[in-house]
């Protein structure tokens, strides 16, 4: 067993967080450098993450947003390690706190997994233990990473379950998962994952499976426990009205790569990248009633037969003949970047010259959904 | 695209559809008013709940549905909103007589459906289609596509496989499908192809009325547009009648002509789209609304938080279902009548109704209020102890 000294009864953060305690003020809590997860399956090698960089400051809330199959779910799994066999890192870093987590060992990433870092995922009933009662699940993640003894750690899971809005929490601690309605489930999930006070809380879909009224309760309980412990939140979702919500930067990610990244009212309010205008402008908003909604022709690309260039060419309303050279993520304004060749003011830029209508037709052709 | 300024208004009533298979509907239209396609009379379906034993004593009942009456107009979309385990969908599955009620009456085109043959049912079916949630479950696997699309109208008489083919072609034109993937699996789409695939199912009869249950919840958010268009063009085009059952507010507001709104097998108000978003006039909807977060980082508002979850159908509390999670019982001093009496649905306003004693109460200031006083009295979490400052 490595990892710091256990056996204390008031569990309090042995890791580092807040950059005064961290001495360097500038470093991000984590940086994502690089990173590229492929799958290598039968059928060929799937990029699901392909050069991804982003980083996560201290108590801030990074967004992660995009479709299924574009790699934000497996961007997660990388920096838990557990992404297993067939895909694997093929490279880049992941940098917690200066520490490249690729480079631990099965050992020590165990005690960065659960315990500075955790993770809520979009379904709490297949992620919790059916066998297990909700106070077991949490007491072990609590025995395991702070090495309290049963009776104490069988009271932290109690003290949690308060913490998350649980009544009688007693009692809910000897019941199964099966026993929980949806909304309980998940609180279940995030009181086990905060139960160690992590950094950092990866949330991947945590309201997706849930409804309206249910989603509003989960989402002020992230926001106040994350107001009380101070803690940073990737939150992956597809639901922009979630990001908008919550999030202060957000990433666009399409097809394994960062498509745009920036503060989350430069995304939503000048938003650069033609996909995320089209996620933008394809969501009926309520209290704003259009005779008709925008679509984003055509459908991703198969991961394993991506096209060259730009990998939004074949849907983009803007597309050039430039774009059959894949367009670098480039910095357009402080702070704001996009991998697109349209200029910081959104012109084609002076190489290139409008789609010609036969690459467009052509794209279309090859599609067999058109808007 | 087609009609720009046709709007969600849907064709005009009575207007002759146009045909796709060469059926027309048997002139069945007897009675009824001519504005009402189908109308729903305290429809009740209870699941039983077996137990004891042998497991066979009857020792309760989910009552997903209890009591529910409307009417959708022809050439409307009448949106139906809900969270999980309010009876939405069963509704639906109802009203296609796909299950059984327990009581009540569903008239289409003012004739009562429940009681009719066999045969009678069989014709019937033709002008009330369905469209699933899941493109994934709801397509068989082992089935070609033309054999998806064409297995209805060979069961009503369309025996000839070369018409048939055409007909198939047509459809998957119709829905933005390529016609050569006639011969395909289903495994070969995409989710948003599949759902045009259900989409062209239910189109081949020529229906004048499809229960479309949650169509787009499945889909990615750019898929969801592109479908949501194509079920408006088709109504458009065909001039269709949608029940749209969802729990998506926003989409709910796009598709809709009216909306109703479910809580444990009530139908707990109901009224124009730009009503019932502007001026609700039930609790619930206030907190649904509310519920929903502002796609603007500019606007994150604070809402009304419902406490706890929805009640057990198989127990549902007493009076108003509402009751136990109402925050405008609560602002008026917890009223008894609210746990006691079981406030009807009655017209508010013109064309509003809405099954709350104190709908009059709903006020915007009144919403305001509620707001302020969730976000200040701090939701029901322990008190927070200085863990780590």
């Amino acid at each position: 067993m490595s990892g710091p000294a256990r056996g204390v009864a008031v569990p309090e953060r042995r890791h580092a967080r807040r950059s005064t305690e961290r001495g360097s003020t500038d470093r991000p809590l984590l940086e994502v450098k690089n990173l590229r997860t492929h799958f290598f399956t039968q059928d060929g090698v799937v990029k699901a993450v392909d050069g991804v960089s982003f980083s996560l400051d201290d108590g801030k809330t990074l967004g992660v947003v995009g479709e299924s199959g574009c790699g934000k779910s497996v961007a997660a799994m990388s920096i838990l390690g557990l992404v297993s066999r067939p895909g694997k890192i093929v490279e880049g870093e992941i940098l917690l706190d200066g520490r490249d987590l690729v480079q631990l060992s099965e050992d020590d990433i165990r005690d960065v997994r659960g315990h500075t870092i955790s993770m809520i995922f979009q379904e709490p009933m297949t992620s919790l233990n059916p066998v297990y009662t909700c106070g077991d699940q949490i007491s072990e993640a609590v025995s395991r990473h702070l090495g309290l003894g049963r009776r104490a750690s069988a009271e932290r899971a109690i003290e949690m379950l308060q913490q998350v809005g649980i009544p009688d929490a007693k009692r809910r601690a000897g019941e199964y998962p099966h026993q929980l309605s949806g909304g309980m489930r998940q609180r279940v999930m995030i009181a086990a994952a905060l139960s160690t006070t992590p950094a950092i809380l990866i949330a991947d879909e945590p309201t997706t499976a849930l409804d309206v009224t249910i989603q509003a309760q989960i989402l002020e309980l992230m926001k106040e426990l994350r107001a009380r412990n101070q803690m940073s939140i990737m939150l992956i979702t597809h639901d922009l009205g979630v990001v908008a919500e919550m999030a202060d930067d957000v990433v666009v990610m399409y097809a394994g790569k960062v498509v745009e990244q920036s503060d989350v009212t430069t995304v939503f309010e000048q938003p650069h990248h033609p996909y995320t205008k089209g996620l933008l402008n394809s969501i009926p908003r309520l209290g704003e009633r259009l005779k008709r909604l925008e679509v984003i022709r055509g459908v991703v690309p198969n991961p394993l037969n991506l096209p060259a260039g730009c990998l939004f060419r074949r849907r983009c309303p803007t597309a050039m003949p430039i774009c059959e050279t894949a367009p670098p993520l480039q910095e357009i304004k402080p702070g704001h970047l996009s991998r697109c060749w349209l200029t910081p003011s959104g012109e084609p830029p002076a190489v290139g010259t409008a789609a010609p209508a036969d690459v467009a037709e052509a794209a279309a052709a090859e599609l067999s959904v058109e808007a | 695209m087609i009609g720009q300024d046709a709007g969600l208004s849907g064709g005009a009533p009575g207007a002759p559809r146009p045909e796709l298979l060469g059926h027309q509907a048997a002139d069945g239209a007897a009675g009824g008013s001519s504005a009402e396609l189908v109308a729903v009379e305290d429809l009740v379906k209870h699941f039983e709940i077996r137990g004891g034993l042998l497991g066979n004593r009857l020792i309760g009942a989910v009552r997903a549905v209890d009591g529910v009456s409307f009417s959708v107009r022809r050439g409307e979309t009448l949106g139906l909103v809900g969270e999980s385990g309010c009876g939405k969908t069963t509704l639906g599955k109802v009203i296609l007589r796909l299950i059984p009620a327990t009581s009540g009456e569903v008239r289409f085109r003012g004739q009562p459906i429940f009681n009719l043959g066999s045969r009678e049912m069989t014709s019937v079916r033709r002008d009330m289609q369905i469209v699933f949630q899941d493109p994934y479950g709801s397509l068989n696997p082992r089935m070609t596509v033309g054999e998806i699309v064409g297995e209805g109208p060979y069961v009503h008489g369309l025996r000839s496989k070369q018409e048939r083919e055409d007909l198939v072609r047509e459809l998957l034109a119709r829905v933005g499908l390529n016609q050569s993937h006639i011969h395909r699996y289903p495994h070969e789409f995409s989710g948003g192809q599949r759902q045009r695939i259900g989409i062209a199912r239910a189109l081949a009869l020529n229906p004048e009325f499809i229960v479309c249950d949650e169509p787009v919840s499945a889909l990615d958010v750019s898929i969801q547009s592109q479908v949501l268009n194509l079920l408006d063009d088709l109504q458009q085009e065909l001039g269709l009648t949608y029940l749209f059952i969802a729990h998506n507010l926003a989409v709910v507001e796009h598709i809709s002509d009216r909306v109703g709104v479910m809580y444990l097998g009530k139908l707990v108000e109901l009224a124009p789209v730009d009503t019932i978003y502007q001026q609700p006039a039930h609790p619930y909807t206030v907190a649904l609304l509310s519920a929903v977060p502002e796609v603007n980082p500019r606007k994150r508002k604070k809402r009304i938080v419902l406490k706890g979850d929805v009640p057990s159908p198989a127990a549902p509390p007493p009076g108003c279902r509402f009751h136990t999670r109402c925050w405008l019982r609560e602002r008026l001093g917890n009223p008894e009548r609210c746990a006691t009496d079981e406030p009807a649905l009655r017209e508010i306003r013109p064309d509003q109704m809405t099954a709350c004693h104190y709908a009059e109460e709903i006020t915007p200031a009144a919403i305001e209020a509620a707001v302020d006083a969730g976000s200040k009295a701090s939701p029901p979490f322990a008190p927070a102890e200085p863990r780590v400052s």
